[in-house]
């Protein structure tokens, strides 16, 4: 099926098209400052497998999981350095940046204001459970992935077994965010402790989306792999 | 439950209206709709097995008979129904087996009522009063924010378990909060606790 972008496309086009595109142009390694060049250019500068990075492209402005028949063209190691380039800007990156200006948006009447403990102490519950998540798939996930692409079909680990332990990390998230809407004691407009809710928000979509991406193209194109496996083994 | 994700399956060969449902399922009030779609039949068992879905939405036609009964088997663990997504006058008798019919003619305020018919989602809006927190609902979140478990908070306040967990429900549902790190700000900025009550787990 022909889809939105193709090679040929400006990168230009891509990301002022939907600037949410970004991040996820970014985290294949390709950088701002893309003149005209095209998708193939970008990717072949970038040493990036093209048709990898057009069906995350294009699966997260379809929103759609009709890939199946492409998932033969799919790279898997090109997405496991995209997810893991993503798990390292939310980890290393943003939940810090965030943490850091909601530390600075909540004044303090005293040194041991109880409204802030809690609410950083919720904060960082939360990044736990992020940075939890994201390091077992690291560790446990993406290596056996690898050992898949090699051929090696393990017996007691299935990639639904993935599934199983995915839990929503984002439902937290938007706890986090209801909180400061309902329930955050003030009687004066604060703008910093906007901004840190507009961060909240862009981050919950930019988790949503990338777990998008590991449930319904990552995980279905990792069974394709294990069924073709098991098929030759059997 | 109102925060409850319903998991839809639009599977139909036709893209414009697997789209079109898609965007009209997501107007659909009270609901939080997930839609996948499936663009032939030999994906919809994977489909199944890999998304979990709630609903499957279905022409029930176009690809032949299809065997509701096995596809059901995919997942047994859930209640998997199908609707049938018809296009044109179709034999009663082969909806037979299909929850509910769906006309591509229906607009938001039907199919919400064909939903409400099978999941039992959507509630009247709520009156403030009902928002409000009992005074025992306060004293079962001090519970909890000091790190109780529902068996102490049941043995302290002199309730049962069940009545300690439907209470965790209604102020989980009332606060639309679920974690008890969440329940602590709570406490705190409404005075339930002091700081220094807090279990430091």
């Amino acid at each position: 099926m022909k889809h939105k972008f193709t090679a040929r496309s400006r990168m230009f086009d891509i990301i002022s098209d939907d600037a949410s595109l970004l991040s996820s142009v970014s985290r294949f390694g390709i950088s701002l400052g893309l003149g005209d060049k095209t998708v193939q250019e970008a990717c072949t500068v970038n040493d990036i497998d093209c048709n990898t990075f057009l069906s995350v492209i294009n699966f997260l402005t379809e929103g759609n999981v009709e890939l199946q028949e492409e998932f033969n063209e799919v790279n898997l190691e090109t997405v496991i350095g995209f997810l893991k380039n993503a798990h390292s800007y939310f980890i290393s990156y943003k939940l810090p940046l965030i943490r850091e200006k909601l530390n600075d948006a909540v004044p303090v009447d005293e040194p041991t204001d109880p409204y802030k403990i809690v609410l950083l102490n919720f904060f960082d519950e939360y990044v736990d459970e992020v940075k939890k998540h994201m390091e077992y798939e690291d560790k446990t996930v993406f290596p056996y992935v690898l050992n898949l692409l090699k051929g090696e079909l393990s017996t007691d680990y299935k990639i639904l077994d993935f599934e199983d332990h995915h839990t929503d990390v984002d439902s937290k998230i938007a706890e986090l965010k209801n909180i400061l809407i309902k329930y955050h004691p003030s009687n004066s407009v604060n703008y910093k402790l906007n901004d840190v809710l507009f961060d909240l928000l862009g981050c919950e979509r930019d988790l949503a989306m990338h777990n998008m991406v590991e449930d319904h193209f990552f995980v279905p194109a990792v069974e394709v792999i294990e069924r073709k496996l098991s098929k030759l083994t059997n | 439950m109102s925060d409850s994700i319903l998991k839809i399956a639009v599977a139909d060969p036709s893209a414009i209206i697997r789209s079109g449902l898609s965007a009209l399922l997501k107007r659909i009030q009270g609901y939080h709709i997930h839609t996948f779609e499936v663009n032939s039949i030999e994906f919809l068992a994977s489909n199944i097995r890999t998304h979990k879905p709630d609903l499957i939405i279905i022409n029930p036609t176009y690809w032949g008979y299809i065997d509701i009964e096995s596809f059901k088997s995919e997942n047994p663990s859930s209640q998997l129904h199908f609707f049938a997504m018809l296009t044109g006058l179709t034999d009663e008798k082969i909806t037979d087996q299909y929850s509910k019919t769906l006309s591509i003619y229906d607009d938001a305020e039907s199919i919400k009522t064909k939903l409400d018919a099978i999941f039992a989602f959507s509630k009247p809006e709520e009156n403030d009063e009902s928002q409000a927190l009992s005074a025992r609902e306060k004293e079962i979140i001090v519970g909890v924010v000091k790190g109780y478990t529902n068996k102490e908070i049941a043995v302290n306040l002199f309730l049962s378990t069940h009545t300690v967990i439907t209470h965790r429900r209604n102020i989980a549902r009332k606060l639309e909060i679920h974690s008890t790190a969440g329940l602590t700000i709570y406490a705190i900025v409404n005075k339930l606790v002091e700081l220094s009550e807090i279990s430091q787990k």
